[in-house]
């Protein structure tokens, strides 16, 4: 099933791990995807700078196939001191259920992408991912002159018009279904939920370069309909999570394993921003006060030690539970035989419409 | 040439395509052009107008079409069933609410039973009653509908009703408007498709001339789920169903301001209804889906039906190669 964004790229299948930042972002998981034959992207966007380089060497210690680094374009923030005090509130009582000292307020929101980016720049992975936005030109010029194919992320038509006269190498389609941060940029988050089914082909008539169908696929017929509507790779997220390489706590396993999966809703309750995860306890009381809610990265970093707390306690209700819409579709097997076993059933899917 | 799955040796129809029973658009002249091009039309039951019904069974007179109705409207007056079985619908479709009242009248009078799902406990609630065809409406189309993705609810779906209901037969809706969404459907583990606003734009369609030409220059960005046409209609829509139209005007005025819009419609109300009389695309509800961006033509709903096969097989052949 390889096509002109396989050789480019030069992978074996068509299949992308959905560059997932925080928890499953482990070397091993990508290093994994990319040694079966599909494209291991890791988002980095959290990590430090000399973490990002450790990321790539793990990688490339682990497999000499293809890989992709993804990182969050800066977005201008506001640390909004009415709205840290009333957030700080919310997550004072959640510490308090968790027996740990009151929340401070962190030092620092986001890692330097200055930084992180120069560190792409030096190590010059295969593939670079941008979500939240678009690189400058400058960037772009940099990480094109390292042979590095860029690859970002639109939520709508209009994105992968923007993206695409910048000058990336291929445009991700990411739909509403999608688990976990949104990557809309250009218009409100609630102007921008459409489904993977329409958003792939308007996306595939508007631009001339290649795209990847995000959002909703974690089996082979998700990956079989993406090519159908034009895509020529899917992005598989959620579908991976359960793979033994990605390494999630035992609470966030769980909560992927329950029947809470079919219930995943947008929340900026853990981030400040917009992402799809399971409805729990946290999300639940914070839903009514959105406006409370500090910008992203603020509360992202503000509600760090209360989630890392919550997973060393195995306390899901105070976890960011990222799936998307297809989670009850995810297996617990190894990254290599949920590619294969992906690759086998878009086949038969396939054979079986013909 | 036919593209031959379950749905249409069940339905003894020649393609795998339903067009959706659109309240007010989907009379008996879209229906009966979707059938007699192949695929199976569905009448609009709507709120229940029994002689508008009536007239559009007259309309598609010598077509073996069905029809389709809202399910918590219909409890309401369920002689509006009674009167349409007389028809000889091919297939009744139940779509927002607990079809089992309805079951056993439809079985008897020998049409299909279609009930059409927006998210996982609706599809238990098919498999139930044991419905003939079920619809798996995506988030994605246009009109009343609810939140799940097409990519993610079709297989899953698909998965249900393999294990606990394997006499039935899945469809999917919304989003799909071309052969490029109809192979997606198959691939994702339907036997057909429902399509609302393809049809919507059809020449056969009822929709006001000015609408059409708002879909052609629509991508689909400009749309977005929202309860204030039901407002301004005073239609008491259950919780957890919204309206897909395009974002204009009216529900930039009004979407998030629901309350106000409730205290004034008195006024508000009759300006809807007359700007949708009107025609006009800026200040009433204009009802489509996000597949609004992959629609260039309005086309004689034979040639949609054509089209879109002959795509999709064209798609498989190139995959397949």
């Amino acid at each position: 099933m390889s096509n002109a964004l396989c050789r480019r790229l030069g992978i074996e299948h068509p299949v992308l791990l959905a560059p997932m930042a925080g928890e499953a972002a482990k070397p091993a998981l990508a290093a994994a995807v990319s040694g079966a034959g599909g494209l291991g992207m890791l988002g980095c966007g959290y990590m430090t700078p000399q973490a990002v380089r450790d990321t790539i060497r793990a990688i490339r210690a682990t497999t000499d196939r293809p890989f992709g680094i993804n990182l969050f374009t800066p977005l201008d923030w506001t640390a909004d001191p009415e709205k840290m005090v009333a957030y700080r509130a919310q997550l004072a009582a959640a510490h308090a259920d968790l027996g740990i000292p009151e929340p401070d307020i962190p030092n620092k929101y986001e890692e330097s992408y200055a930084e992180q980016l120069a560190v792409i720049l030096d190590e010059a992975p295969p593939v670079f991912g941008c979500t939240f936005g678009i690189p400058g030109p400058d960037e772009m010029a940099a990480l094109k002159a390292r042979g590095i194919l860029v690859v970002g992320t639109a939520t709508t038509v209009a994105e992968a018009v923007a993206l695409e006269a910048a000058g990336v190498d291929a445009v991700a389609a990411q739909g509403a279904e999608a688990g976990g941060h949104r990557g809309s940029f250009l218009v409100p988050f609630d102007a921008a939920l459409i489904g993977t089914m329409a958003l792939v082909p308007q996306i595939v008539s508007a631009v001339s370069v290649p795209v990847i169908a995000a959002g909703g696929i974690a089996d082979g017929r998700g990956v079989a309909a993406a090519l159908c509507l034009g895509a020529q790779a899917a992005a598989i997220g959620t579908g991976f999570l359960l793979a033994d390489e990605a390494g999630l706590n035992m609470a966030y396993r769980g909560a992927l394993q329950g029947g809470g999966v079919h219930d995943t809703v947008l929340t900026r309750a853990f981030s400040g921003r917009p992402a799809r995860g399971i409805r729990n306890a946290f999300l639940e009381r914070l839903a009514g006060s959105d406006a409370e809610i500090p910008d992203y990265p603020v509360a992202n970093a503000m509600s760090r030690t209360m989630r890392a707390a919550a997973a060393k306690a195995g306390r899901a209700e105070y976890l960011s539970l990222w799936a998307g819409q297809a989670g009850a579709l995810a297996r617990a097997e190894p990254a290599a035989a949920i590619l294969h076993r992906v690759m086998a059933e878009a086949r038969q899917a396939l054979v079986q419409a013909l | 040439m036919t593209l031959t799955t379950a749905l249409t040796r069940r339905l003894g129809i020649r393609h795998p395509i339903i067009s959706a029973p659109m309240h007010v658009v989907g009379g008996g002249a879209l229906a009966a052009a979707v059938s007699a091009a192949g695929g199976l039309g569905l009448i609009g039951g709507g709120y229940g107008d029994s002689s508008w019904l009536d007239s559009q069974f007259d309309i598609a007179a010598g077509q073996r079409v069905g029809v389709g109705f809202i399910t918590w409207s219909l409890r309401k007056s369920p002689p509006l069933l009674t009167g349409v079985l007389r028809r000889k619908p091919a297939a009744v479709m139940l779509s927002f609410g607990d079809p089992r009242p309805f079951v056993d009248e439809i079985r008897a009078a020998g049409a299909l039973l279609i009930c059409q799902c927006q998210n996982i406990d609706h599809v238990w609630d098919a498999i139930d009653v044991r419905a003939d065809v079920i619809v798996a409406q995506n988030a994605e189309a246009g009109g009343h509908g609810a939140l799940r993705g097409a990519l993610s609810f079709v297989p899953e779906a698909a998965d249900l009703i393999a294990s606990h209901a394997p006499q039935a037969i899945l469809v999917a809706a919304g989003g799909i408007a071309d052969g490029r969404g109809l192979a997606a459907a198959l691939t994702l583990g339907a036997e057909g498709v429902l399509v609302g606003t393809r049809f919507w734009a059809s020449s056969e369609a009822l929709v006001h001339r000015r609408h059409h030409e708002a879909i052609l220059e629509a991508t689909g960005d400009e749309t977005i789920r929202t309860t204030v046409v039901d407002i301004a209609r005073q239609i008491p829509w259950p919780r957890g169903f919204t309206a897909r139209v395009r974002r204009n005007a009216f529900t930039q005025r009004w979407h998030g301001r629901e309350a106000l819009l409730e205290q004034n419609v008195a006024v508000e109300g009759p300006r809807y209804r007359r700007a949708f009389a009107e025609g006009d695309p800026d200040n009433t509800g204009v009802w489509f889906g996000e597949a609004a961006g992959i629609i260039g033509t309005i086309s004689p709903a034979a040639a949609i039906v054509e089209t879109m096969v002959q795509q999709a097989d064209a798609i498989f052949r190139r995959i397949a190669s």
